[in-house]
């Protein structure tokens, strides 16, 4: 077969426009350089058929196959898996460090400060039994203590509450729980639709990655694969997937297991959760503060001291009690104490409201603690894997510049390779049979 | 397998994660010196913090027992020269006695001494009816009246026990009642044998001089033995209690040094670490902006 003397300017052309292409992505990378969730991209070159000659085969040059984007979704799972643990952790710790505050301890201003003048007040009371002052001042105290124990109960509510409506923003109709699930489902139609056009939606589907990286924080993300580059959804262990190709069910199906943010507020948040459980020990104490002080007090007075609502977790002093009402002893003496020395002796011991309440304390520092780590670690972890991600997706300003020059002297290089021909032709065309002109 | 590739965004995010733990540092470092304190919040130290909860409870129970102690010897000191007074009363009378009781002494002296014995009886009345902090010393749990009315000398107190708390489970009985060292004016105590030996110097009976000279006697001195024993167990309270309150005082510095051990920061320490911290942190920042400017750019035409 015959060769086409022309044949070498298409080699070239071919040469320089596979550069140029090459050039357009190197461009379409370094423009991308900072983008969240951006792969690099790679244009992937094959030669192009050769042709048979009498002698084997002659090559025709270059062409573009693909734009090939350069992406470990091994990597993607991983790291979504601890993603989905720092989420939980820092929303989890955040809530706690909350009621911590709240607790005040160790301080002037805790429950523990208060309780301790409170008991101090009833031994000046014994020391004492007939001043009006001690009196005045145990009233005094016993009101502070109660109040603050009724404010910590209070702030733990509101830590609850607070909870809550962060859920609610993030799941709730029009959150961002909402807005994500009908991008996913949105972009999961375009990238179907490219596909079946036959292109490789590579910055479609680099933002669907980068939007169940986002989703991995709220809950634990499955990810199912329905063919043609749709994919299915599937939040927190639920039954039925929250987007299935480009479908969104709404409101999403129940999580059992759902992990993340989202995890995380609903057991701060949930009546049985976390702070629930400190809500209970809270009043725990308050039960066994009113408890034992009444055991002494209402034999010797004949009222009791304290008064705890339990459906409303309210601490009271009993109304009745007032300067003139309040007894340091019983039988009338005035200077009986009995009374007043065997409610200071509650002070510290174990059993008493002192240990119940040092062992909330105990209880909610190592749990902060906990939440604290959690995060720390499952941070340390997911940045590890982001690494490893960076490493093999992100674009590296050097080697971009490298390739810059690589593709730039190859186009060169064709523009040369072109003009030679063009040098060629001109003999073959100008300077061929004019012999004796 | 070759080296694994390093990209811009890398280097960036690690230098910004490895400042950011580094301040994270520094500020805490920074907390703990203006504070003073190693535990700021229970989840700093959560088993410190109860320590600490626990130990400051400890302390504050024993500064309480020492008000208490010191509450216990205020009024032990005061029941304790009361009844010093009354002993010299019993005394003098047992001179007054010993002087005046003998048959030859003439009736109008031994009226004048039997006006010194009434005397005697209103003083030791009035010092069994003094007060500590307007609180009557000998008239029981009944601290409001006073034991002793001027026309008789029934005791008005009644006959409980004032107690105060000086350590966890310690109560000790700090007051004498009036009952027991001046008596009710009828059963033998010091009230009824002065009146006894006052009655016996006014009468002019065979039987009162006999009663002066011997039954009156050993009555007197049955009287003031019975004053010196309530005032040893006084005396014997208040060393009590200001041994315990001594004992107190040793205790609640090896809480305060305990508390300190386990809630305050150690300075020395501290200082160093924040000084090792902050070059930390400014080599940190020295690299970092380093690694974050030069690229292959600044090296091409």
């Amino acid at each position: 077969m015959p060769i086409s003397t022309f044949m070498g300017l298409n080699t070239s052309l071919r040469g320089l426009l596979t550069e140029q292409r090459a050039l357009d992505v190197t461009s379409h990378n370094i423009a991308n350089a900072n983008t969240e969730g951006y792969s690099r991209q790679e244009a992937t070159r094959r030669p192009t058929d050769a042709m048979g000659v009498p002698a084997g085969q002659i090559g025709t040059g270059v062409d573009v196959t693909s734009y090939r984007r350069i992406r470990d979704s091994f990597l993607d799972l991983q790291f979504r898996a601890q993603n989905m643990q720092a989420g939980y952790g820092s929303a989890r710790a955040d809530a706690l460090e909350q009621a911590e505050m709240r607790l005040a301890e160790p301080g002037e201003n805790g429950i523990s400060a208060r309780l301790s003048s409170f008991w101090s007040s009833w031994s000046d009371l014994a020391n004492t039994p007939e001043s009006g002052a001690a009196r005045a001042a145990l009233i005094e105290d016993a009101q502070t203590l109660v109040s603050s124990i009724n404010a910590l109960d209070d702030g733990f509510e509101t830590v609850q509450t607070q909870a809550a409506q962060q859920l609610e923003l993030l799941t709730g109709d029009g959150g961002e729980l909402e807005g994500m699930a009908r991008e996913l489902a949105g972009l999961n139609g375009a990238i179907a639709d490219s596909q079946r056009n036959g292109a490789q939606p590579n910055d479609l589907l680099d933002r669907r990655d980068l939007l169940l990286d986002k989703l991995s924080q709220l809950a634990q993300v499955s990810v199912g694969d329905n063919g043609a580059g749709s994919i299915r959804v599937t939040l927190g262990g639920a039954a039925a997937p929250l987007v299935d190709g480009a479908a969104v069910t709404w409101p999403a199906p129940a999580m059992p297991t759902p992990g993340g943010r989202i995890g995380a507020l609903m057991d701060v948040a949930s009546p049985t959760g976390t702070v629930a459980t400190y809500r209970n020990d809270l009043a725990g104490f308050a039960q066994a503060l009113t408890t034992q002080v009444n055991a002494v007090y209402n034999p010797a007075a004949g009222t009791d001291f304290f008064a705890y609502d339990a459906t409303t977790k309210t601490l009271s002093l009993n109304p009745a009690i007032t300067t003139l009402s309040l007894k340091a002893g019983s039988g009338g003496a005035a200077g009986a104490n009995d009374a007043a020395i065997a409610i200071s002796e509650l002070r510290g011991k174990a059993g008493t409201p002192d240990d119940v309440y040092g062992r909330l304390v105990t209880r909610i520092g190592t749990e902060v603690a906990d939440a604290r780590r959690t995060t720390v670690n499952a941070t340390a972890l997911s940045e590890s894997i982001e690494d490893r991600r960076q490493s093999t997706s992100g674009v590296s300003l050097d080697e971009e510049m490298t390739n810059l020059i690589r593709f730039q002297r190859g186009y060169q290089a064709a523009a040369r390779a072109m003009s030679t021909t063009d040098e060629m032709l001109e003999t073959i065309i100008n300077r061929m049979g004019r012999v004796g002109l | 397998m070759s080296s694994p590739r390093i990209t811009s965004s890398m280097v960036h995010r690690g230098v910004l994660a490895d400042l950011n733990e580094i301040a994270t540092k520094v500020s805490r470092t920074q907390l703990k010196m203006s504070s003073g304190k190693e535990i700021l919040r229970p989840s700093d130290d959560p088993f410190g913090a109860g320590r600490a909860l626990s130990l400051r409870g400890e302390l504050d129970g024993l500064q309480q027992y020492r008000r208490n102690a010191s509450d216990a010897e205020g009024w032990t000191t005061a029941t304790d020269s009361a009844l010093g007074t009354i002993g010299d009363i019993a005394q003098r009378a047992r001179e007054l006695l010993l002087s005046g009781g003998t048959g030859t002494v003439a009736p109008a002296e031994r009226l004048k001494v039997a006006g010194e014995i009434d005397q005697l009886i209103e003083a030791a009345k009035d010092t069994g009816n003094s007060n500590y902090a307007g609180r009557s010393l000998f008239g029981g749990t009944a601290t409001g009246a006073k034991p002793y009315g001027p026309a008789t000398d029934t005791y008005l107190g009644d006959g409980g026990d004032i107690v105060r708390s000086i350590g966890p489970g310690v109560a000790v009985v700090i007051n004498a009642r009036g009952s027991e060292v001046l008596g009710n004016g009828a059963d033998g105590k010091l009230l009824n044998t002065l009146r006894d030996i006052s009655a016996h110097l006014k009468g002019t009976a065979p039987t009162d001089d006999a009663a002066l000279r011997s039954s009156d006697i050993v009555a007197i001195d049955r009287s003031i033995d019975n004053v010196l024993t309530v005032r040893a167990r006084v005396g014997a309270v208040t060393n009590r209690v200001s041994a315990a309150d001594t004992r107190l005082a040793e205790l609640e510095e090896n809480a305060h040094v305990l508390l300190s051990k386990t809630e305050d920061a150690d300075m020395a320490a501290t200082i160093v670490d924040y000084s090792m911290q902050q070059s930390v942190y400014q080599s940190a920042l020295r690299a970092g902006a380093g690694i974050v400017q030069t690229s292959l750019l600044d090296f091409l035409r």
